[in-house]
């Protein structure tokens, strides 16, 4: 049986069977693998797997289950099984998924090369070249010493067609379509060392690799390591200063301090043994989980942030790597204003945690695999640009540190206390950049007093590509971890 | 019953196909496995999940005509029979011909091994054992509102599986196994909780398992309300068994050759010199039966041992498979340190490689941690906590540790779940609110005390098993996250 026909068998012998709700992702897809270290490849690989994740609601109870077996019997016995181990929850509370339209759509990720038509031989040639280019980076021409001493870089194309189809009509097929690189660069000079992880992506082909300049990201990057490296002097400021954050660091605070708190399943306490859970509960003044449907989400009243702050989260940014027109439960996708002029004005919601809150789901349901259960994620998370450039935000600080990109991050489990460890840092002097480099410079900050202190939001933007990791079983998905530069007023630098 | 689809003869052919396809090693693996999970929060079931797998890896190298290296890949056949291994595996082989030559792979285990270790990794209780998952979801629950939570978030995974190995040397053979894991993190109120721990292969007082996990939780979630933000500065901190499988699994993670070649090890250049106390000694023991990554023989069919990593306080072992082991003694023979001949340590996986961290990612050969054992110490977590005379702060779960730069160690990590600060010897309130910022290497330098109520650890923060007491380390940085400036 092909997988179409599998999948929409899975979810009539479901029904049949007696669920409530039944849907079927069946997944075909190729992954390609180039890893190295310094040049020589630890491994090459292509690796095609299909597979089929089942989903039943059955008296109120969820089941979920995957198999990587194309076999009737075996479908139909893993719908019994998961029908049966669904009821054993005996809940008291039933979980329902909000109302949504049936749809039957096609949509694919525009590509112009695909990576099928790009020989073996060509992907190896790519990351070796890179690797060559990366090692010369911040060495003096004809020197046989290198400064970056060691160069993993991990080359992943991804290509998946994916059909899902569910018990209320819905049926959506996607043809997608990822590249990324994800590098980890480690430099020593004569003064210091440095190392630095940061991946680029998208939802293309290969011409991605051109169109996104990605060899020019990556060697800028890789000079701009070796220079922190060699010059970045550690600097102890003792009063409150001002600070301007890069896209790269913008993006992660997009997406630890807002993103996550902002999803539904986590305010509602579904990751509390895992990711977390999320301090929006107490803003939004919940105390039982009842209470979430008292909450209107077009006006929640809460003030956040300064009001330049917008935090915008959107699956529809062609190209972006968190790009998806339906997600995992068939429902059309579309941008969430995370944060509107410094109020909290929505969530990232799949269709059981929009029945939570007495809505519908804006379309925030992914998973890593057939093998996972869709869950609320995001997608391509950033401040949203205002109109000042990058220059004029400088020009109105008269002193402070401009932070280009991070090393050491992390944040408690309710998204409340976050730190970021600044790696390419210069100080700012009278309204202009200085040559003068500073050592990991660290903002330790509430979530609260980050994102008031933001008086300013420039107008440029860049995307940065990172796996976001949630759940249990752990399902990493790509995510956009990008943005505008900040302007955050009177913050300490540890 | 396990081994419904698990079908040997597989691995005969695979083996034979592979090599008459003009492989020169080959390595096939075949795993069937049916694995379940059961996640909770707000005490009540969220979802009930089960997973089949039926797969069989196959490894092959080939050396090409006058070179001293080789061409490798792996192929990963789902669902696999007779057909589709011999349309794939000579399809594989023949695709070796476009991969460049892998300077880094060194060859695989020769040797011929007539017996292997007798480990019983599999309890048959376990087979019906998702059926009564339900019941010891709501005793773990039951027993943590007993002590005095509110209400409870957790998982229970568990699962069996059919392992079988051939490799073109010969080597390999037939096991099964069992386990059972489960977490519960109990909360007071949305700022209290405690978590406990169930790590197993066997059926045996599982119920009582369950029972004092959730009581442990819960009584913690009880004992962390009213918490007062920490003080910031420096502290003696005692670890619980979760926070040091926690930290002490990402500098015993450097032990591993791959590691340390990419530059994420901060051990590199250490072996052979004290890094820690006299009583920290650590093994990596694949042959401990209740470690859930035990196992009779690794994935090249080398019969399964123990390795030192740390003896006396020394840095003395790595975690090596044949290549790598191989690569090891060739490089220390460059240097003329020939005293320093590497030895596979029976750590060889075919493990996932990828960003997606599923299915559908390629595997790789390459070593890997089996369980980490620390040897226990002479106190007990009372006696520590009643020596501790300087103002010292008590962990009992952290997450989110992250580094610098993993080269040099240094790090920060988020405590998660109750926190306590003891004075005199006694613990005298709850805090919250710090972030601990250290250096692996400093923090096993300072270790003042080794416990002796060694715990297996395993969940959602910890990916290697780890046998570990509580354990105490002097001179630690606590640090705050600052509210809005005035």
């Amino acid at each position: 049986m092909d997988g179409k026909t599998l999948a929409e068998h899975t979810v009539e012998y479901g029904m049949n069977n007696g669920a409530d709700y039944v849907e079927a992702r069946f997944i075909d897809s190729i992954n390609e693998n180039y890893f190295s270290r310094n040049g020589e490849f630890l491994s090459i690989q292509k690796k095609p797997t299909k597979g089929l994740g089942i989903r039943v609601l059955m008296d109120g109870c969820l089941g979920f289950g995957s198999v990587d077996s194309l076999e009737k019997e075996q479908v139909e016995e893993r719908v019994q099984s998961i029908s049966k181990m669904a009821q054993l929850s005996e809940r008291k509370e039933p979980i329902e998924f909000s109302e949504e339209k049936s749809v039957k759509k096609n949509w694919s990720v525009p590509t112009k090369i695909p990576f099928k038509d790009i020989s073996k031989k060509e992907k190896q040639e790519f990351v070796k070249k890179l690797d060559d280019d990366i090692k010369k980076c911040g060495s003096k021409k004809f020197s046989i010493r290198n400064k970056i001493k060691n160069r993993i870089l991990f080359f992943h194309t991804n290509s998946s067609k994916k059909y899902i189809v569910t018990s209320e009509d819905s049926k959506v097929h996607s043809d997608e379509s990822f590249i990324s690189i994800f590098c980890v660069m480690n430099a020593e000079t004569k003064n210091d060392k440095e190392q630095r992880m940061f991946g680029l992506g998208g939802s293309s082909g290969w011409e991605w690799l051109k169109e996104g300049n990605v060899r020019d990201v990556i060697l800028r990057e890789s000079k701009k390591l070796v220079r922190s490296a060699e010059e970045a002097k550690k600097v102890n400021f003792r009063k409150p200063l001002d600070v301007i954050v890069g896209p790269e660091v913008s993006g992660i605070m997009a997406h630890e301090n807002v993103g996550h708190p902002s999803e539904s399943d986590r305010i509602m306490g579904r990751e509390k043994a895992q990711a977390g859970g999320s301090f929006y509960r107490e803003l939004l003044g919940i105390k039982e989980n009842n209470d979430a449907k008292k909450i209107d989400l077009d006006d929640t009243g809460v003030d956040i942030g300064s009001e330049v702050v917008s935090v915008v989260d959107d699956p529809t940014l062609k190209g972006s790597p968190g790009f998806y027109l339906y997600d995992e439960e068939c429902v059309e996708a579309r941008a969430r204003y995370l944060i509107k002029d410094g109020q909290l004005n929505d969530l990232l919601l799949n269709r059981e945690f929009a029945s939570c809150f007495g809505t519908s789901s804006n379309g925030a349901a992914r998973s890593a695999g057939f093998s996972r259960e869709p869950i609320p994620r995001m997608s391509n998370t950033f401040f949203e640009p205002k109109d000042q450039s990058k220059e004029e935000l400088v020009e109105d600080v008269k002193k402070g540190v401009l932070i280009e990109s991070f090393t050491e991050w992390n944040i408690d489990d309710r998204r409340y206390h976050s730190k970021y460890v600044g790696l390419e840092s210069y100080l700012i002097e009278n309204g202009r950049i200085t040559n003068k480099m500073i050592k990991r410079p660290a903002l330790e900050m509430t979530t609260p007093a980050l994102l008031e202190s933001i008086d300013a939001v420039s107008n440029d933007y860049e995307y940065r590509m990172n796996f976001c990791g949630k759940s249990d079983p752990m399902q990493p998905v790509s995510v956009s971890t990008g943005g505008p530069y900040l302007r955050m007023r009177n913050v300490r630098i540890e | 019953m396990m081994g419904k689809r698990f079908d040997e003869e597989i691995l005969k052919t695979a083996v034979e196909t592979a090599l008459r396809s003009g492989a020169d090693e080959v390595i096939a693996k075949l795993v069937e496995e049916k694995k379940y999970q059961i996640r909770f929060s707000n005490s009540s079931i969220d979802v009930n999940k089960g997973w089949d797998n039926h797969y069989l890896d196959v490894f092959i190298s080939k050396k090409p005509r006058f070179s001293l290296t080789r061409k490798i890949d792996t192929l990963t056949i789902h669902d696999p029979d007779e057909k589709k291994v011999k349309k794939r595996v000579p399809k594989q082989v023949r695709f070796l011909d476009q991969l460049p030559k892998s300077k880094l792979y060194w060859g695989m285990d020769e040797e011929p091994h007539s017996s292997y270790p007798s480990i019983k990794l599999y309890d048959e209780g376990m087979e019906e054992f998702h059926k009564k998952g339900p019941k010891l979801v709501k005793k773990m629950i039951d027993s943590a509102d007993e002590v005095g939570a509110k209400n409870s978030a957790g998982v229970l995974h568990s699962g069996i599986s059919k392992t079988g190995l051939l490799t073109g040397y010969g080597n390999g053979g037939e096991y099964e196994s069992s386990f059972c894991r489960g977490t519960i993190r109990a909360f007071h109120d949305e700022e209290s909780s405690g978590q406990g721990l169930v790590v197993t292969r066997k059926l045996s007082n599982i119920e009582k398992k369950f029972e004092d996990a959730g009581r442990k939780a819960g009584r913690l979630s009880r004992r962390s309300t009213g918490a007062e933000q920490g003080k910031p500065g420096t502290y003696d901190m005692i670890m619980s068994p979760t926070v040091g499988a926690n930290l002490f699994g990402n500098l015993l993670s450097g032990t591993n050759p791959i590691m340390m070649i990419a530059g994420m090890s901060c051990l590199r250049g250490k072996m052979k010199k004290k890094v820690g106390p006299e009583e920290l000694t650590v093994k990596d023991d694949s042959l401990v039966e209740e470690g859930l990554n035990s196992r009779p023989f690794d994935d090249e069919g080398t019969p399964s041992q123990k390795t030192t990593l740390f003896k006396d306080g020394e840095f003395t072992g790595l975690i090596h498979n044949t290549s790598t082991a191989k690569f090891w003694s060739f490089i220390n023979t460059i240097k003329l340190k020939f005293w320093r001949r590497a030895k596979t340590s029976s750590n060889s996986i075919l493990g996932q490689m990828g960003m997606t961290g599923t299915e559908e990612n390629p595997r790789i050969l390459l070593p890997a941690p089996s369980n980490y054992r620390f040897d226990p110490g002479s106190y007990s977590l009372d006696e520590i906590i009643s020596t501790s005379t300087r103002p010292t702060i008590y962990l009992t779960s952290n997450w989110y540790t992250r580094f610098t730069n993993m080269s040099e160690g240094e790090f920060s990590t988020v405590p998660r779940d109750a926190m306590f600060l003891i004075e005199n010897g006694e613990i005298k309130k709850p805090i919250k609110g710090l972030r601990l910022k250290g250096n692996l290497l400093k923090m096993c330098e300072n270790m003042q005390a080794i416990g002796k109520d060694t715990k297996q650890v395993k969940w959602w923060a910890v990916d290697t098993p780890t046998f570990i007491p509580s354990i105490k380390v002097g001179g630690c940085k606590f640090t705050k996250a600052r509210g809005k400036e005035k």
